[in-house]
Formats: structure tokens, C-alpha cells, sequence
């Protein structure tokens, strides 16, 4: 079925996070391309592509590729998009290894998050998206006023409450305690929660991802030479990205369901497994609220349950639905989606220290899912049986 | 901080006859020449039935609160004196599916409510741009 266990995750590597890295993306993604390199035992002469996706803030493949001395690249991609394609950049290089056009695909994203060009238009100007004509002059342009308008809907329409949202804040911090490489490590409660302040009402600063500098490299090769390589592989599944109605336009009026809700259906068909097989599941959290619609729209509850579902416990590390294992960007950091991915292959080596999901053999990996830009794009990987 | 600081609405090709209309206070929608769908935001071509013929027309100006934010952090300086401030979603009642964006004005962001009535008001900026607005009806 298409690309199932076609491809593997062979290395992962990472910078360290920070508010300000002090260096430039290039030099980000060098670095975490070299230790993504090395977990996998391979050195820069067996890379012959690169991917990565930038809006405008970051180092392109045609550019990382001869300063790290690739002898050749026979493939790259450059994809223009922000969280929403995250995951499609590994569902693409698993494509091109898949059909042989490249062996061994470097995916990377470097940012600087914080010290350079922040997201919402605090670093730099609105973004260049011709609909923004209709709300900029508003004062509504920043990626928590379009999530807050998205929470809104949902707590009008489902009853859900600030008090559900929070505890997946909450939670999200718990896990993070426990990863040496989170940003925020302080335990938080709800009542911390509930102080926070207000940045877009109905969301606080407490339901906010953080602003990072760091870089994340992922190593894609076959799944086949994989297993001949340093660590033991982890399979790409299922690898699907796409969608339909853009909310960010204001075409498509119902912010309650998001793209996964379309995706999802051939996700899973392509991995071949449900929602009841998913061990562990890395939540695109930009805001507390993609997390919640997410737990509706991959399957895990009834549609319109997220806040309910979140706030019983479900999705703690030794719920039945661990999510966000490592605090997610809520409480880790924001590499704008490839760190899920990373923590994925953590959790399916056995690799993730006090936060490990015990017998984790399957995990979703998600990307923003289409609030700001149109679709989105998953992963469902697995252990190599 | 006035009006004239806020970002300036980047008109496209589509988008130029709805601006010159809402610079003469008139708000206007397309309505699609094959299968008659009312369209927001303007593009050339139908989305449902690719018919390339459409008209403006004009429609009430009235709607009910779909969703609503009111803001409070400050993401650009032009809005520092504004916070805390509503920017509404508002469903238009002249078709089931067709929705604007606006900031609320006249009304106190602490009231608003979802379905609240609303309606459109013209602000004029400058000489050169015209914004629509909402307030409660
Ligand atoms: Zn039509």
C-alpha cells in the first residue's frame, strides 16, 4: 500500500534549544545534520539529498549542501510552508528513496525563532498571503489570534473550557520534567495556568508554543539498507499530506474541524492500523487547542470530546494515549514540527530516558493541522518487527 | 497610533473592484454567472462550478458572531493604544456560508456574545482606503 515500510528513519539529530543560538541557521543545520549523521553511522559522502521547509527564514538545501561538502545532490526539496508541511518534507523523502531517485535524504529545519524572525509578525511583517488583505488592517494576523478564533468556535459549539485546555498544558510541562532537552522544566498547575495572562482571548500565554532557536535533522534512507546501519530502524508507515478548504481565508466557515479530519482516513489506511494501535502520538501544539482537535480528528475520541478526553487523564505517560511525551513545543521547544518527529524515534528505539512509553510500537507524528495555510501532513512510524 | 498606522490591505487583481466599492461605503459580494453561489473573498473563477462569469452585488451588511478573539498582547506597535481590542467572524445573513473578518467598533469587547447581531460600519482611513468594521446591531 503505497509507501508503507518502504522507507526508515535511520539517524535523528539536534542542536540545542535556546532563545537566542547566537549562530545562523546555516550553522544550525550543519550541526544537527552532522549528529543526525552520526546516530545513523553514516558520514556527509553517503548524503546525496537534502529537504527542508522554510517561510522565508532559514537556509535552503542549495545552500546547507556545499558548506557541509555534499559531493552531490541528486535530489532536494525546498518546500515554501510553515508546521503545516513538517511532516510532508520526510513523506517526501521517503518518496524519493522509495522510488530510488536518492538513498540517503538529510531533512532538516533550522530556525531562529526567537532572536530572528519570530512567527505573527513581532520579527518581521505580516504574512505575504493575499487573503491577509481582509483581516491584517484588523489587527488579526498572528498565529494566536487565528487559534484563539479556533478555540472560540469550539467552545461555542462543544462547551469546551479553559479549564480542559489547560490540563493539556499542564500535562504537556509533567512530561517535559522528565527531558533533559526542554526548554521549561518548572512543574506547572492549573491554577498556574489560569493566572497566566491573556495574549488572544480565549487563549493565555500559558497556551502558547515557545519562541526557539535550534535545529532537528532526520536521516531518510530504505528501509532495507536501514537495517544494515548503526541504530535499529524506525519504518515510515504511513506518510500522507494534503486537505482541502483553506480557514485562513475565511472560505469554509466551521473552525471546529480541522484537515486532519480529511487526511487521517488514508493515513491510517496506508499504515494499516487504527487509532486503538497508536502507542504514543506527537500532537502538532503550537497552541494547547491543535492538540484537542487533533484528539477528535485522528480518532481518539468523539468529535467534539477533546476537552473532556484531555482532562481525564488520557494522554499522560501512563494514560492509554501518551501525548506530547516531551513536552511538546508547549514545554520542550519549537523546531515547527520535526522535533515530534524526532521524539517519535526516540519513543519507538526504547531511546527516551525517564519519559519513555514502555513497549511503544507504534507512533503518530503530526504536523499544524491547516488552520494557517491549507492542509496538513502526518506519519505513523513503527518498530521494524 | 491612529487608523493610517495599521497595515495596509495588499490588493490583488481579484481584489481591486471589492476595495474601489467599499472606498464609496458599498459592500458588495460576487455572485457567480454559472451556478449563482454568492463569493467571499473575490476570485475569478468559481470554486464550485468554474464558471468564469461573475457580478458584484450588494448585500445587507448585517450578520451574527460566528467566533471572536479580543486581544490583549500587543503583536504590532499600530495596535498598542487599540488592546484590548475584538476582531469578530462574522457570518453574513445573506448566505448560509459566506463570512467576513472585521474589528469591532461602537461595542465593548467584553459583551460581545456568539450570534450576536451585528453590522457593517465604514471607516474612512485617508484619502486612499476605506476599511469595513462591525458593530452590534
Ligand atoms: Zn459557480
Amino acid at each position: 500500500m503505497g509507501l508503507r515500510d518502504r522507507a526508515a528513519i535511520a539517524g535523528v539529530g539536534y542542536t540545542p534549544f535556546s532563545k537566542d543560538s547566537g549562530v545562523s541557521t546555516l550553522t544550525l543545520a550543519i550541526d544537527a545534520i552532522l549528529a543526525a549523521l552520526d546516530d545513523a553511522g553514516l558520514a556527509v559522502d553517503d548524503v546525496d539529498a537534502l529537504a527542508t521547509h522554510r517561510v522565508g527564514d532559514s537556509t535552503p538545501p542549495w545552500v546547507v549542501a556545499p558548506a557541509l561538502g555534499v559531493p552531490e545532490v541528486s535530489w532536494y526539496l525546498d518546500q515554501f510552508g510553515g508546521g503545516s508541511v513538517s511532516h510532508a518534507v520526510i513523506g517526501q523523502a521517503a518518496m524519493a528513496v522509495a522510488t530510488g531517485v536518492a538513498r540517503t535524504v538529510v531533512c532538516y529545519r533550522a530556525i531562529n525563532a526567537r532572536s530572528e524572525f519570530r512567527m505573527g509578525g513581532t520579527g518581521r511583517g505580516a504574512a505575504p498571503v493575499f487573503d491577509a488583505q481582509y483581516q491584517a488592517p484588523y489587527g488579526y494576523f498572528a498565529p494566536p489570534q487565528q487559534f484563539a478564533m479556533a478555540t472560540r468556535a469550539h467552545m461555542i459549539k462543544y462547551g469546551t473550557t479553559h479549564e480542559q485546555l489547560g490540563h493539556i498544558a499542564v500535562g504537556q510541562r509533567a512530561n517535559a520534567v522528565k527531558n533533559p532537552r526542554a526548554l521549561k522544566r518548572d512543574p506547572i498547575t492549573l491554577d498556574d495556568y489560569l493566572a497566566s495572562r491573556w495574549i488572544a482571548e480565549p487563549l493565555r500565554l500559558l497556551d502558547c508554543c515557545l519562541e526557539t532557536d535550534g535545529a532537528c535533522a532526520v536521516v531518510v534512507t530504505s528501509a532495507e539498507r536501514a537495517r544494515d546501519l548503526a541504530t535499529p530502524p524506525v519504518l515510515i508507515s504511513g506518510a500522507v499530506w494534503g486537505g482541502g478548504d483553506s480557514f485562513f481565508s475565511g472560505q469554509g466557515g466551521d473552525f471546529t474541524v480541522s484537515e486532519a479530519a480529511r487526511i487521517a482516513p488514508r493515513l491510517y489506511a496506508m499504515a494499516g492500523v487504527g487509532p486503538e494501535d497508536i502507542d504514543v502520538a506527537e500532537l502538532y501544539d503550537c497552541f494547547t487547542y491543535s492538540v484537542l482537535v487533533q484528539l477528535e480528528d485522528y480518532g481518539f475520541c468523539a468529535k467534539g470530546e477533546g476537552g473532556p478526553y484531555a482532562a481525564s487523564g488520557a494522554t499522560s505517560l501512563d494514560g492509554p494515549l501518551p501525548v506530547n511525551t516531551h513536552g511538546g513545543f508547549l514545554s520542550e521547544g519549537y523546531v515547527h514540527g520535526i522535533n515530534h518527529i524526532a521524539e517519535a524515534v526516540a519513543q519507538l528505539r526504547g531511546t527516551a530516558g525517564d519519559r519513555q512509553v514502555s513497549g511503544a510500537e507504534v507512533a503518530l507524528s503530526t504536523a499544524q493541522p491547516g488552520y494557517v495555510l491549507a492542509g496538513t501532513s502526518a506519519l505513523i512510524l513503527r518498530t521494524d518487527a | 497610533m491612529s487608523l493610517a498606522e495599521r497595515p495596509r490591505p495588499q490588493v490583488d487583481r481579484d481584489s481591486v473592484p471589492w476595495w474601489e466599492a467599499v472606498r464609496r461605503h458599498e459592500l458588495l459580494v460576487q455572485k457567480c454567472g454559472g451556478c449563482g453561489t454568492l463569493r467571499f473573498p473575490p476570485r475569478a473563477i468559481c470554486g464550485r462550478c468554474r464558471a468564469r462569469e461573475s457580478g458584484w452585488v450588494p448585500i445587507e451588511g448585517t450578520g451574527r458572531v460566528a467566533s471572536w478573539i479580543v486581544c490583549h498582547q500587543v503583536f504590532m506597535r499600530a495596535f498598542a493604544d487599540e488592546v484590548p481590542y475584538a476582531v469578530l467572524h462574522v457570518r453574513l445573513d445573506d448566505a448560509e456560508d459566506l463570512f467576513m473578518y472585521g474589528d469591532l467598533t461602537e461595542g465593548d469587547p467584553a459583551e460581545v456574545t456568539a450570534g450576536m447581531p451585528v453590522e457593517a460600519v465604514f471607516t474612512d482611513v485617508d484619502e486612499d482606503l476605506t476599511l469595513v468594521r462591525w458593530r452590534p446591531r
